[in-house]
């Protein structure tokens, strides 16, 4: 494998303009902390961009955050939470679910777009990556959006690259938006519900005016170890459905008061604050309890993206004919689904019953010859999956960038 | 009109009477107009600088009959203008003299109301504000809240990428739309994203939505719907100094509050805005902020004291706090009518539209005097602080001989400066003809080509809505070229592991 390790973004055009002479297609890395996800690139060519990792700017009172792309996730949130600031998705710490040592980096980071439990309030990463430098697949260094938060000038191409995996350009620079951190944090925990009681409870929660900032839901497996993150708060034999709310310290209480009451017809909620809470939204966003090293580690997972009142009856379903274990989080509209091992980590059923309630399934994680003959990104109709092949082509028509990732079979 | 549109086609303008016929079989009865007379209303949108009455216009019913009058029009090569309400500020709905003018005014039924994945599926000529009052019942609405927002449609919502006071904590039309049903020119009918928070694959409902009309058709959106806070409560808070203003703004947003709206008005806004709605806005200032703070009455209570601290200790001058709905109302009211306010104090005025750092205000307010000096022409500022966007008012008198040019030319000599303190052309009234060909003032060659690349994979043949957003306009085929730079092997500089 031969591994070019770049110093600036001259460097990264150069290294693109040199493999489109040469059509060698490259692997797009930070630290590789997700290489796991995706179908195997068609490539052994490797373009390395941590050592871009220098903070440009940071200016708290603009709130917004200027970095290259290779700067790491764990320097940059010390860096924020030093200011008491944030990334309001909550991006998610793939490390404990794929096994691997570290965070990742902020191009990564954007790159996957993986969001956690506040996404349902505060957006995703391609609500806060207000702009980019980046090379494209033309071996040409181009910018996107700017560095404040209200921009219409232009297509909003920052959109594009959240979330495509390093497929259309390599990006060089990013800027941030960061918010305060709330003041506390309470959580309502609500045990023994089952997924239909759930699911009604954080919707009612959902549709309150006591602004929710996250609603999950783990049902009482016979899979998990009790300890997974949760430590004494849960336990494998009850159901634990449990809903956020933040804010200022009188504000967060007064709301959870309310909401407690509201929800007095699935139970009576007890309460978390602040580091014990946080505690309970880590595991959750990070999906500990299907880690790599834990007792479903060895097991495919999958990430369900479906209307959030559908979400129980789908993840119901999929537990008991797979005879696997489901989280829910988003207010389930975000399913995480850990089923025994198949040769196609039942891969037909998880996205025929998907699609049936308008959702889509990613193949987070699985082993490289499932892989091979499943598709890790769920299949789109055939209209919009033309629509993105020439988006992709006007970004990288010779798919030089990450190629085969997306998509199995023949390279794009 | 200054600003240069595509040249017409001839081979299209001599055909117009086949067209008319055979748009007619597509949309029938009164969904095609082509009098002169009739088509005056569609000759300019909320630019009213600029006029042009168009080919024709076509006022499509369904999906169907705007995919198949697209698929006509690509097959033709004729060229369309989609238009909602036409209220843009930007003239993206601009008519093109051999183009048809496709308005989607017929769209405008909600189509499903669903209270427990908190999303409204609407057709895009519903505005904005029947999204809210639909839900309002249940005490949702739907956030982002364009001034325009009586008259504006959600279609052009998602095509301007629309925001509004209330963006700061709320976001943009582009964090509150889930998904759609687009037509692409070629007349395809693709639906993209849905009621869940994410879409499967590229992002294509973000780069959509912003895109002026350039890259689809919106015939359905899907939006999110959000619960109204239970209360709100304003500050009305006067400084001596812009400086001292823009410091509160800092500071607030540096303490960790989230305003749901923060306003600035200059001492030219302020005088106007009070002369025409009578709020009680002190005169004797120099800028005047309206805060607005959101949410459980305990939480707004709380954070009015810790914003009026902040004010305190930044010198303001005078500090009014709302005690009811009525009173918040109207210190909102003279804000809310800063334009009509403008328009009686000027014959005409020009309303700018850029984005800055919120650091910089103070500098780029210092420019704009500048500048007003050098043009002779007044200006009063009105200006989104929260978010550091700006919305100067710049006064002239269109029967004035060359007033029109000096006021664009001191426009665009104001938006240079916000680019030049590392803000943005514009931040929430899009590009259009109006800021076209400022473009090269903020990106490169470079960077439009990669947008315009984008288009091609939408419009292969450029024919929706050209003319606008891009100063220059390329063929695909030519954006498309692959310039193979001398094909190095090695990379001698470059450290290998």
């Amino acid at each position: 494998m031969d591994t070019l390790k770049v110093r600036d973004a001259k460097d990264v055009e150069e290294v693109v303009r040199a493999a489109i002479a040469n059509e060698q297609p490259l692997e797009i890395i930070g630290h590789g902390t997700k290489r796991g996800i995706g179908h195997a690139m068609a490539t052994n060519a490797v373009l390395d961009v941590s050592a871009l990792n220098a903070v440009t700017a940071y200016e708290p009172n603009e709130l917004i955050v200027t970095l290259q792309a290779g700067a790491p996730l764990a320097d940059v949130l010390s860096l924020i939470d030093a200011r008491n600031q944030q990334f309001a998705f909550e991006p998610m710490n793939t490390a404990p679910l794929l096994g691997t040592p570290a965070l990742g980096t902020i191009g990564g980071m954007i790159a996957a777009g993986l969001a956690g439990p506040r996404r349902i309030k505060a957006g995703g990463a391609r609500d806060h990556l207000l702009g980019a430098h980046a090379v494209s697949g033309f071996g040409d260094s181009f910018k996107t959006g700017g560095k404040v938060v209200k921009n219409v000038t232009g297509y909003d191409l920052c959109k594009l690259l959240a979330g495509s995996w390093g497929t259309l350009s390599v990006m060089t620079e990013v800027t941030l938006k960061v918010m305060p951190k709330p003041e506390a944090e309470r959580t309502l925990l609500l045990r023994g519900l089952d997924d239909a009681a759930a699911s009604k409870a954080m919707t009612t929660a959902l549709g309150s005016p006591f602004d929710v900032s996250a609603a999950a839901h783990l049902p009482k497996s016979s899979f998990r170890a009790s300890t997974d993150g949760l430590g004494d708060i849960a336990s494998q034999s009850e159901a634990l459905t449990v809903l956020r709310l933040e804010g200022i310290t009188a504000s967060a209480t007064h709301r959870a008061g309310s909401l407690r009451e509201l929800l007095a017809p699935f139970g009576t909620a007890t309460l978390v604050e602040d580091t014990a809470s946080a505690a309970v939204w880590a595991t959750i966003r990070d999906v500990l309890p299907f880690a790599a090293g834990g007792a479903l580690g060895a097991w495919p997972v999958w990430r369900i993206v479906c209307p959030p009142a559908s979400g129980a009856a789908l993840g119901t379903q999929l537990a008991r004919e797979t005879g696997g274990d489901v989280i829910y989080d988003w207010g389930g509209g975000l399913i995480w689904a850990a089923l025994p091992p198949k040769a196609d980590a039942h891969a037909p059923g998880v996205r025929q019953r998907a699609e049936a309630v308008g959702g889509h399934a990613t193949l987070i994680r699985a082993a490289e010859d499932v892989r091979r003959i499943v598709d890790v990104f769920h299949p789109q109709a055939a209209g919009v999956a033309a629509l993105s092949d020439r988006v992709r082509g006007s970004f990288d028509p010779k798919a030089i960038l990450n190629r085969g990732r997306l998509s199995r079979g023949p390279a794009a | 009109m200054a600003i240069m549109m595509p040249a017409s086609d001839q081979t299209v303008l001599v055909r117009r009477a086949q067209i008319i016929a055979a748009l007619r079989t597509i949309v029938p009865g009164e969904g095609v107009i082509d009098s002169a007379a009739e088509m005056r209303a569609y000759e300019s949108d909320g630019l009213t600088a600029y006029r042009q009455p168009p080919m024709v216009v076509v006022l499509p019913e369904t999906t169907e009959q705007v995919s198949l009058v697209l698929k006509y029009c690509a097959e033709q090569g004729i060229k369309v203008v989609p238009r909602g309400s036409g209220t843009s500020l930007s003239g993206g709905a601009l008519p093109l003299e051999d183009g048809v003018l496709l308005g989607l005014g017929k769209f405008k039924r909600i189509r499903e109301i669903d209270f427990d994945n908190r999303v409204v599926v609407t057709e895009p000529g519903v505005t904005n504000l029947a999204i809210s009052q639909a839900v309002a019942h249940a005490g949702f609405y739907y956030a982002p809240d364009p001034s325009s927002q009586i008259a504006c449609s959600i279609g052009g919502n998602v095509a301007e990428n629309s925001g509004g006071v209330h963006c700061l904590k709320y976001g943009m039309t582009t964090n509150n739309v889930l998904g759609c049903e687009i037509v692409l020119m070629s007349g395809e009918i693709l639906r993209i994203g849905g009621k869940g928070c994410e879409n499967s694959g590229y992002d294509l409902m973000g780069v959509i939505t912003g895109s002026e009309g350039l890259l689809g058709v919106i015939t359905e959106v899907t939006v999110r719907i959000l619960q109204k806070p239970e209360t709100a409560r304003a500050l009305m808070v006067g400084f001596a100094e812009v400086e001292a203003a823009g410091e509160c703004v800092a500071r607030i947003i540096g303490a960790g509050v989230i305003p749901g709206g923060m306003e600035m008005m200059d001492k030219p806004a302020i005088h106007a805005a009070e002369a025409f709605v009578h709020a009680g806005y002190p005169l004797d200032v120099e800028a005047l902020l309206i805060i607005e703070l959101d949410g459980p009455k305990i939480e707004v209570d709380e954070l009015i004291t810790r914003v009026e601290a902040i004010a305190n200790g930044c010198g303001s001058t005078t500090c009014q706090i709302s005690t009811s709905e009525a009173e918040r109302n109207l210190f909102w009211a003279g804000r809310k009518a800063a334009f009509p306010a403008v328009g009686r104090i000027s014959p005409d005025y020009l309303c700018m539209d850029g984005t800055i750092p919120r650091g910089a205000l103070p500098k780029a307010l210092a420019r704009i005097r500048e500048l007003g000096e050098k043009y002779q022409l007044g200006c009063a500022n009105v200006f989104h602080a929260g978010d550091g966007n700006l919305h100067p008012l710049i006064l002239y008198d269109a029967n004035k001989p060359g007033e029109i040019e000096r006021a664009e030319a001191f426009g665009a000599d104001i938006l240079r400066a916000c680019v030049e303190f590392g803000g943005v052309l514009t931040g929430e009234h899009g590009v259009g003809i109006e800021k076209r060909d400022l473009m090269p003032e903020m990106f490169s060659e470079v960077d439009l080509n990669q947008q315009q690349r984008l288009k091609c994979a939408f419009d292969a043949q450029g024919l929706l809505n050209p003319g606008k957003v891009f100063p220059t306009l390329h063929r695909c085929a030519e954006l498309g070229r692959m310039h193979v730079h001398a094909g190095r092997v090695a990379f001698p500089d470059i450290p290998r592991f």
